[in-house]
């Protein structure tokens, strides 16, 4: 290093010389470079992070390698609604066995009107989407996906962002905006399977995870006493519901012709709706 | 601009020894006005101190309440999950952006007038970065949870960008204040160390120590706040964009639009050059900056709001027309919810006293005055926050499903944190230029000398070789370096991550089954006989039906099935469909033979088929047999992968890599002045005295005039 006095010595001013430096500080190299080398130092230091965020986010069926073992199950819903007359023993069911505040539908019945005004039910539970909306903008990844393909959220890690509410295009979620109804059964640690709601986040319909497992039916499957909602398994092609007629999951949807709320959005939901309501068109259910 | 800066320091010496210039008249000024917040306060200083402190402390109360008895309070529901707080979080952050036009843009243009404003405007900025920020606290639902930012992010999200974005300009603010910080402190405590009181004194020794302004120490400063204030410009763009696509990227109508980023962008713009005007003006009387601050100044930041309101006006236009025209159902309830119907009144509101009005103010000329243009921003500050509420929670509370609208119902909490928060900007900025000088003296004292020597240079234009200091060749240079690093953050939360599910099914070789079970049946009544053949994954089922004395039993409908555990015990019967028989009594069914019959062994192993008959009135036989499946089909097809979703992981190291070379640089700028104030400083004392000392000689042998005008001022 020079002596300091050599720039405390420079009172002549030289201000071209000074300029030019300053010039070429800022040159286009020299900035490039300084750039550069602090991005080539950020990329190495921020690998291991994305790679640690991601493995600690990132569900295990979206980062499924082809090489994987393919899921056993597939869950899917169906929805036949010819047979529903909107009585909503389904969200009855639902909120009873989930502790829900009525305003809390994790399946709800929306009563629709086709395009001659008659009316028709339609129940809406989560559709469970192949390519979730809600997952991809949880700031937290809080919502997971799991190999089976069920949605759900992890109630012990979620901040509130709401952000899942803005991005789900059903209008499948809710939040706890106050406290939780106290329970109405014996305490158990929450888990994505089996939610327990506390205040600050936000729940959803998990097609009663914690059920399917042992071959038991979601509440509101069971609780249908009109047979509207069938549970299937997209892997074993089989559909049950709550009356217990059993049928190939394929065939029924095939037979039927079902179709998918929102197809258009790309999110491929799982939950297949049997359309016509029973009326014609105009009728009132 | 920034080499404008430094060049004038050298050029300082010759300026001052001329005879027929002044000695920085306005920087002797600017020395006197920034030591005027330290004196001792008055009544109405106290006074509005203890007022807002009452209000932000309401704000706090509130804040409270709704940790207790949750968001609800708020009035939020499900149909209004968004509203006010995020609305008031963009305002915010929205507004410090005007600190970053005044003082970064105008600096790297060149514009001198600036000089006044620069640390007001700087001021602002951190101030309302901080309090936009702290704002995300009350908007999410279970705030000590924040943390999971850092520990567990989701690196698909918006939100987590936003939070990265946020902590990286606020941290690019804070730096881009604090920086011209040193000059200035050091100038106030050589010169007036003694109306700094002690604890500031402290402070400002400890910020400038080593500072003597010598010319390798203002090239350093020069070159880091140049760099800085580069990066300060496509920082707060990056800001803007990604809170904007934290709405854009969701499917909502009105939110999922590509208008959105630039507009919010240009919205930051308008409302913080019109919070600039305030402050400026809020501060200008109440500490007599008239001297300093003229009308001039205010017309110049009006004529940027106007700018930047005719620019708003049009990116709302142009937001509006095609979703009113195309009029998809969504989008045409949300837009008619908008310009007719519940929100119609604030949206006009915004319209013609947000957009216009101050754009008219700007216009006439006998409102184009101090006054005009502080009632001007007075409009605009609060419209452009109703602007925002309203593209909040029009389509937050829009039903996509039955195309209704649900009801955000306001209540005391919201508002008085709100409140708190606006209150929380004249507090802080009051509190904070208590400590901190008001005026950046070294830059007024700059670009005094600049124009002096402008005024010398055009004296002397045929003499000398190079007589304009002003350098706009390289001020242009350093605004091709800011466009071209603009493009840093490229659609953060446009893509998501995707990897399909890909089953792997084995194949296996074809294997008979097993033996059919006869079911004994007396001899008069039907019994059917149940075969189950598997090759390679294919299966078909034999049934024989006989009767009487097995006789075939031809033209009858044979059911068959199989049986499913999978939705718990006893087995559930699946029907798979009907054969009929033939003249022989054998019906047949190939499982996946046709559409009616798409059904497929999907998994390996052993499975039963059943068979039955029932003729009219009487009790169904049946027969079942156990068929070992050696090739399992999965009966689920994947859907295929999105087209652009292996994009996001590279996006994501590029956008890491970015974040941390912006976090790098800027600890390197302050890095940078540190040494060259501790290197100059020492070696001032040959190496050997407390740095302190050192400084204090280094001082006294510093040749710059400045200091010597400064001391006899003294």
């Amino acid at each position: 290093m020079k002596p300091h006095t050599t720039d405390l010595e420079v009172p002549a001013g030289l201000p071209l010389e000074v300029a030019q430096e300053v010039k070429k500080f800022l040159s286009r190299r020299n900035l490039l470079a300084t750039v550069g080398v602090a991005a080539a130092a950020g990329a190495l230091t921020m690998v291991s992070y994305r790679d640690d965020a991601q493995a600690a986010t990132t569900p295990k069926a979206m980062t499924a390698s082809k090489g994987a073992k393919a899921a056993e199950h597939a869950w899917c819903m169906v929805i036949d609604l010819r047979h529903c007359d909107g009585c909503e023993v389904c969200t009855q069911s639902c909120q009873q066995r989930h502790g829900l505040r009525e305003e809390q539908t994790w399946i709800k019945v929306f009563g629709m009107t086709d395009s001659a005004g008659g009316t028709y039910h339609m129940p809406r539970p989560c559709m469970m989407c192949e390519d979730p909306p809600c997952v991809y903008v949880c700031p937290v990844g809080a919502n997971i996906r799991t190999d089976e393909g069920l949605v759900l959220v992890d109630d012990n890690a979620c901040v509130g962002s709401r952000a899942c509410m803005a991005a789900c295009p059903y209008e499948a979620r809710y939040f706890n905006w106050t406290d939780p109804l106290p329970l109405n059964r014996m305490p158990m640690p929450a888990t994505p399977q089996m939610p327990v709601p506390q205040k600050g986040t936000v729940g959803k319909c998990v097609f009663c995870a914690d059920r399917l497992p042992q071959g038991e039916l979601p509440a509101c499957v069971a609780g249908c006493p009109m047979g509207v909602l069938y549970i299937g398994d997209l892997v074993t092609d089989v559909a049950v519901n709550g009356p217990g007629n059993t049928v190939v999951l394929s065939q029924f949807l095939r037979d039927n012709d079902a179709v998918r709320f929102k197809e258009e959005l790309g999110t491929n939901p799982r939950v297949y709706y049997i359309l016509g309501h029973g009326q014609n068109i105009g009728d009132q259910a | 601009m920034t080499a404008q800066a430094l060049s004038t320091h050298a050029l300082s010496a010759p300026a001052l020894t001329t005879p027929a210039s002044e000695p920085n008249a306005m920087a002797t000024l600017a020395r006197e006005a920034s030591l005027r917040s330290f004196g001792k306060p008055s009544r109405l200083w106290w006074l509005t101190i203890v007022l807002l402190s009452l209000v932000v402390l309401a704000g706090i109360a509130a804040w409270v309440v709704q940790l207790q008895n949750g968001m609800g309070a708020a009035g939020y529901n499900d149909h209004a999950f968004w509203a006010i707080y995020i609305a008031d979080v963009i305002t915010f952050i929205g507004v410090s952006y005007g600190g970053a036009v005044v003082s970064a843009i105008l600096r790297l243009t060149g514009a001198t007038w600036r000089a006044p404003l620069t640390r007001l405007a700087e001021g602002t900025a951190v101030v309302t970065v901080l309090i936009g920020a702290a704002l995300i606290i009350p908007h999410i639902g279970n705030p000590i949870r924040l943390y999971e930012l850092v520990t567990r992010p989701n690196l698909s999200a918006p939100v987590f960008w936003d939070f990265v974005a946020v902590m990286t300009y606020t941290f690019g603010s804070i730096v881009f204040f604090a920086l011209p910080l040193v000059p200035d402190m050091a100038i106030l405590h050589k010169g007036h160390k003694k109306r700094l009181g002690t604890r500031r004194a402290r402070l400002y020794a400890a910020v400038s120590r080593g500072w003597v302004g010598a010319p390798r120490q203002r090239r350093v400063m020069a070159g880091a706040l140049g760099l800085v204030s580069i990066m300060i410009i496509p920082l707060a763009v990056s800001v803007h964009s990604v809170l904007s696509w934290a709405f854009s990227s969701t499917g909502r109508p009105w939110w999922h639009e590509s208008i959105w980023a630039p507009q919010f962008v240009v919205a930051a713009l308008y409302s913080g050059v019109a919070l600039v005007i305030l402050v400026v003006a809020g501060f200008r009387r109440g500490y007599h900056l008239q001297g300093l601050i003229h009308e001039r100044h205010f017309v110049r930041l009006g004529f940027i709001l106007a700018t930047f309101s005719a620019t708003y006006l049009y990116l709302t236009f142009a937001d509006l027309l095609p979703g009113s025209y195309v009029a998809d159902p969504a989008t045409a309830s949300v837009f008619t919810d908008l310009l007719v119907g519940r929100l119609a009144l604030w949206f006009w509101m915004f319209a013609v006293v947000g957009g216009l009005l101050p754009l008219l103010l700007v216009a006439l000329p006998w409102t184009r005055n101090v006054w005009g243009m502080v009632t001007a921003s007075i409009l605009v500050v609060p419209m452009m926050w109703l602007k925002r509420f309203l593209m909040v929670v029009g389509p937050s509370t829009y039903d996509t499903v039955t195309g209704t609208f649900g009801t955000y119902h306001f209540t005391w909490v919201p508002i008085a944190i709100t409140l708190a928060a606006a209150a929380a900007i004249p507090l802080l900025l009051m509190l904070l230029f208590r400590v901190v000088p008001l005026l950046s003296i070294d830059e007024i004292d700059e670009i005094e000398q600049i124009e002096q020597m402008q005024e010398i240079g055009q004296k002397a234009d045929a003499a000398g070789p190079h007589t304009g200091p002003g350098l706009p060749g390289t001020s242009n240079d350093t605004l091709v370096g800011a466009t071209s690093k603009s493009h840093r953050v490229a659609g953060a939360t446009g893509v998501l991550l995707l990897v399909a599910l890909m089953g792997m099914f084995g194949v296996g070789s074809a294997a008979h089954a097993s033996a059919a079970v006869p079911r004994s049946g007396t001899a008069s009544t039907p019994a059917v006989t149940i075969t189950g053949l598997e090759a390679g994954g294919s299966v078909q089922l034999t049934a024989t039906l006989t009767h009487g004395h097995r006789l075939p039993l031809p033209n009858a409908a044979v059911a068959f099935g199989f049986l499913s555990t999978e939705f718990g015990t006893p087995a559930r019967l699946v029907r798979l469909g009907s054969a009929t028989t033939d003249q022989t009594g054998i019906a047949r069914l190939t499982l996946g033979g046709d559409a009616d019959h798409l059904y497929q062994p999907t998994a390996k192993g052993p499975q039963i088929f059943v068979a039955s008959y029932a003729a009219a009135g009487e009790q169904p036989v049946t027969s079942s047999t156990t068929v070992t499946v050696t090739v399992a089909k999965s009966a689920y097809h994947p859907a295929p992968a999105k087209p652009l979703a292996s994009v996001g992981d590279v996006l994501v190291i590029a956008l890491f890599a970015i974040v941390a070379a912006i976090w790098l640089t800027l600890i390197t700028q302050i890095w940078r002045v540190r040494r060259v104030c501790r290197g100059v400083g020492s070696a001032g004392s040959g190496g050997t005295g407390t740095s302190s000392r050192s400084w204090v000689k280094a001082l006294g042998r510093s040749p710059q005039p400045s200091e010597e005008g400064l001391n006899a001022q003294t």
